[in-house]
């Protein structure tokens, strides 16, 4: 029985230059509005005193998670986790764009396309990898930093990468009922054990949602109150070599 | 009397309402193609063109996909050497250049005063025989060499030295002298090549003297060196700045600026004293070889310590480690190399480095001193007679000023200023291709008022950069995606590049410009191809091949039988390694690599630092809206020591003022810079209001450099201007 895809990305920050080609392809590819984007590398303060600095670039876009929030809060369906690839996806025919889900991803990884009146996201490239390319960013990457591929299939590059990495990690967001179980496997970075801190934020952050126009507060979304206010925990989960073979979270 | 009328309509205030938005809601799309999950624009290899980029000179290969008439996105091309599948941010928004709603769209000559930005729109008869005229009137009156000719380098070089050769003028500007005249006459001299290549592939130790890899990014070299980083090679970076490349080190040196040099010399005395190199080598292949340790004997670590302000222990055991990698061991040659005056003798230390440990031409070795004309492939030209015989003096100094400038690379900004002085001569005419010197050269109000003893100014260029905002006459030039230019050859392949849009407006090759520029200047034979294709079919001629299929692919491997050689020889007067230099000592510089001592900052005042940052080439991508969306805001770094004590704050205004001008912008309070040094991004401030996106944003280093010069290599000083910083 042929296993169903998991595409998923592995980034290894060793790699990251913070060139940002990835960011213009994706913006080329995708057609993103001017003011906004769908991939970004975070930049967190440069740690340590003068001359012994270290400074760390975090490629990031939307985490395609196993437990994608944004469906969850989605009225009208649009959004999606799609069966089999495992991305998750927008159906912008179905898209009213009410924009719970931008509020209610921990990532902060979609926007509200206003022109379009739809929310808009990272879909993999999905255009492109159908047709056997890789996905704009990671196509363009000059670090080799950004990976794409299929997590079920060990053979792949991002599989290849996890085993041999020396570090992997992920900003997982849990607080008991919700755990996000991302697709975004950080490799190679030394330094994470905290919330990804940057100048104006930490993410992951809890979940919000704005019921500000009254219509909407009728519809029942079951996860929107558990998820209020909810404590968010960041994993940060170190294998070795051995450890990531064992584990049957890679292997699913 | 012909009376000639021109109503109202036919003016353009660039800068205005008019002409941006027309051309926007005209010709952008603000939406490039939709490409939304659905595959509803299905991917095959049917939709790509290939060509090369021109967002820089690196001119990665590129695959362009084109829809409906439209390219909607550019990749890199895996073929080629440059690009390896990748293109860097530039050339990933390349189309945005294509389509910036400030495009050039028809020739334009100026209607109101200069930098007042009223245009007429004309026809390309009209402004070519008006430009023809123009030259050809100052050429009778003052001589051809009152003509002075500056561009940037292009594929289209060659004719346009055609037509500055052709028309009688030495008078040849171009930005090299602003960029890499320190590192091309250093290894010009030393080696006989002007840019030794550099591989990557068993590279074990990299030593970057201001080299920024990771932000002056050359696509392939830049990957490479990820690549060398990531399998363990160390990685040494010397930069008074936290660069991503610094980020990226192993070690990195925040090396006090202008002494690079001293910290080389350090190196060098350790590894000739305690004969760690590789002596076979060096016997066998260096100039000098007996007498480099007594050459070396005055600059121990210890003296090196003073002057650069790094432990005497850190040289000792750089060299050291540099030494035990041999061949493995990179000490890189730069590019942008126009620092200090000083900067030749750096790169001169690094020729000497490279060569100390066998790196140069050994078996596997890091550097290869064989010039890319190696190849073996020779391509074919248009028939052209020989050039008239000039004999005015170069107004930029070389050779009489400059003995050692070769005359290929010039001294810019001498010759700006010898337009100014009127001394040997007064130039009148100024015809400038795809270049901006308002910006790229030091002192702009100098570089404005020698535009101010100009009779008659011409620009050639996609878009009206302050170059051409100050110009009688724009000539509008096609983008890369639009046109055809001369071939490329890339290691052993024959590269096009080639249209894959049609020209926006009326904009023309560079080529076709040139061309009809000089039937009209009486020098058609010069300019002998019908067209672009025709010109390219006579570079293919004698290689017998075919110019359809190089179309498909873009780019085509000529069988060549490449002589091999068993036999190293150097191209230098003697046909090695020439650490020591008679040709230096005969023009009356020291003959081994030595130590000048740069001017020092007066108390108060910081380093002015330049460098690049990975999103923008030089001055002209500010207004390509793609990249300005990636951009970071452009401030003047300070470090935190430095704004306390200035009571200042991170982005407060502040007024930075070196002797010849002021600036007032935001600082940027950062570790990532030493207490004496201020950085500020180069490229920004444009004047021109024919630039919607870049107009108005941050300002120009150009209004704080002061014009300093390189007396060997003719380089520009950028890095030793001195400014005051004060709150605004």
């Amino acid at each position: 029985m042929a296993t169903k895809k998991k595409y998923g990305f592995v980034i290894d920050i060793a790699r990251c230059i913070d060139c940002r080609a990835c960011l213009v392809a994706c913006s080329v590819e995708n057609s993103v509005p001017m003011t906004d984007t769908r991939i970004w590398v975070y930049t967190p303060e440069i740690q340590g005193e003068f001359p012994d600095l270290t400074r760390t670039f975090i490629p990031y876009n939307c985490m395609h998670c196993e437990n994608p929030p944004c469906v969850d809060v989605c009225v009208s369906r649009a959004t999606y986790k799609d069966q089999e690839n495992g991305l998750v996806l927008v159906d912008q025919e179905a898209c009213i764009g009410c924009g719970y889900c931008v509020e209610a991803c921990p990532y902060d990884a979609r926007y509200l396309d206003k022109e379009r009146g739809v929310v808009d996201k990272c879909n993999g490239c999905i255009q492109r990898v159908e047709v056997g390319l890789q996905p704009a960013c990671v196509a363009t990457c000059l670090g080799g930093s950004r990976m794409f591929g299929d997590l079920n299939d060990p053979d792949s590059e991002v599989s290849q990468a996890l085993k041999n990495a020396s570090t992997v990690m992920r900003l997982d967001f849990e607080d008991g009922k919700v755990d996000t179980d991302p697709n975004i496997y950080y490799i190679n970075y030394a330094g994470a054990t905290d919330p990804l801190v940057l100048p104006d934020k930490t993410l992951p952050r809890p979940p919000e949602y704005t019921l500000s126009q009254a219509g909407w507060k009728k519809v029942a979304v079951p996860l929107m109150a558990a998820a209020v206010g909810g404590a968010f925990l960041v994993q940060a989960v170190y294998f070795t070599k051995q450890l990531v073979q064992g584990e049957s979270e890679f292997e699913e | 009397m012909k009376q000639n009328v021109i109503s109202r309509r036919d003016f353009i205030r660039l800068g205005g309402l008019g002409v941006g938005a027309a051309a926007a809601s005209r010709m952008f799309p603000p939406r490039l193609a939709r490409a939304a999950y659905g595959g509803k624009v299905p991917l095959t290899d049917d939709g790509y063109i290939h060509t090369l980029c021109e967002m820089c000179v690196w001119r990665c290969g590129v695959r362009a996909k084109v829809v409906d008439d439209r390219v909607v996105k550019l990749d890199g091309n895996p073929d080629h050497p440059h690009s390896r599948g990748k293109l860097c941010a530039r050339g990933q928004s390349g189309l945005m250049h294509a389509y910036d709603p400030d495009r050039v769209l028809s020739p334009m000559i100026r209607a109101g005063k200069r930098g007042e930005g009223l245009f007429r729109q004309v026809s390309w008869e009209e402004a070519l025989d008006f430009t023809a005229q123009k030259m050809l009137d100052i050429k009778s009156r003052y001589g051809p060499e009152a003509m002075v000719f500056s561009s940037t380098h292009s594929l289209s070089q060659v004719q346009f030295e055609n037509l500055l050769n052709g028309f009688g003028s030495p008078n040849y500007g171009t930005q090299r002298s602003l960029c890499f005249n320190a590192m091309v006459t250093a290894f010009l001299l030393t080696y006989g090549v002007e840019e030794p290549s550099r591989n990557y592939d068993d590279v074990q130790y990299v030593l970057l003297t201001g080299r920024n890899m990771m932000e002056a990014i050359s696509t392939s070299e830049t990957s490479q060196l990820v690549e060398a980083i990531s399998r363990g090679a160390k990685l040494v970076s010397l930069d008074p700045r936290f660069t991503k490349t610094a980020a990226k080190s192993t070690e990195w040196i925040p090396i006090r600026p202008g002494t690079d040099a001293a910290f080389l010399l350090g190196m060098i005395h350790v590894i000739v004293t305690n004969q760690i190199g590789d002596c076979d080598f060096v016997k066998q292949y260096v100039v000098g070889c007996e007498d480099l340790p007594a050459a070396m004997e005055e600059y121990t670590p210890q003296w090196a310590e003073g002057i650069t302000g790094v432990p005497a222990a850190t040289i000792e055991r750089i060299a050291r480690e540099f030494a035990a990698a041999g061949k493995h061991a990179l000490a890189h040659p730069g590019w942008r190399t126009s620092n200090f005056i000083n900067s030749f003798q750096t790169e001169r230390a690094i020729a000497t480095l490279d060569a100390v440990t066998g790196a140069v031409v050994r078996q596997g070795g890091c550097l290869a001193a064989e010039s890319p004309e190696a190849s073996g492939i020779t391509l074919g030209k248009p028939p052209q007679p020989p050039y008239p015989r000039i004999s005015a003096m170069r107004l930029d100094g070389v050779p009489w000023k400059y003995p050692l400038v070769p005359l290929k690379l010039g001294v810019f900004q001498e010759m700006r200023d010898a337009i100014l002085s009127g001394e040997p001569y007064q130039a009148h005419g100024w015809f400038i291709s795809r270049q901006n010197p308002v910006l790229s050269l030091p002192d702009r109000q100098r570089t404005l008022e020698a535009f101010g003893k100009m009779d008659f100014i011409v620009t050639v260029d996609a878009i009206i950069n302050d170059t051409a905002w100050f110009s009688d006459v724009i000539l509008p030039e096609s983008t890369y995606l639009e046109r055809f230019d001369p071939l490329s050859v890339v290691e052993g392949k024959i590269f096009l590049r080639q249209p894959v849009i049609e020209p926006q407006g009326e904009s023309r090759s560079a080529l076709m410009i040139y061309k009809e520029l000089g039937n009209r200047l009486g020098l058609a034979d010069y300019f002998q191809y019908e067209d672009e294709v025709d010109y390219i079919e006579q570079q293919l001629a004698p290689l017998g091949l075919d110019f359809e299929s190089l179309r498909y692919k873009g780019y085509l491997v000529p069988a060549v039988e490449k002589p091999e050689t068993e036999e190293i020889v150097f191209n230098t007067p003697t046909g090695k390694i020439e650490i020591y230099s008679a040709t230096l000592e005969k023009a009356g510089f020291s003959p081994w690599p030595h130590w000048e001592e740069p001017p020092l900052p007066k108390p108060d005042t910081f380093y002015l630092l330049t460098g690049k940052v990975g999103q923008h080439t030089q001055m002209g991508t500010q207004n390509n809206q793609l990249l300005h969306k990636y951009e970071d805001q452009p401030r003047l770094w300070m470090s935190p020591a430095a704004a306390t004590a200035r009571g200042l704050v991170d982005g407060d205004w502040v007024e930075a003022a070196s002797e010849i001008g002021k600036v007032q912008v935001q600082v940027l309070v950062t570790k990532a810079i030493r207490d004496d040094c201020v950085y500020l991004t180069p490229g920004y401030g444009h004047l021109s209001k024919g630039l919607t996106t870049a107009f108005a944003n941050g300002v120009s280093d150009s209004v704080l450099h002061v014009t300093y010069t390189d007396p060997i290599s003719g380089g520009q000083a950028l890095s030793q201007t001195f400014v005051t910083v004060k709150k605004a």
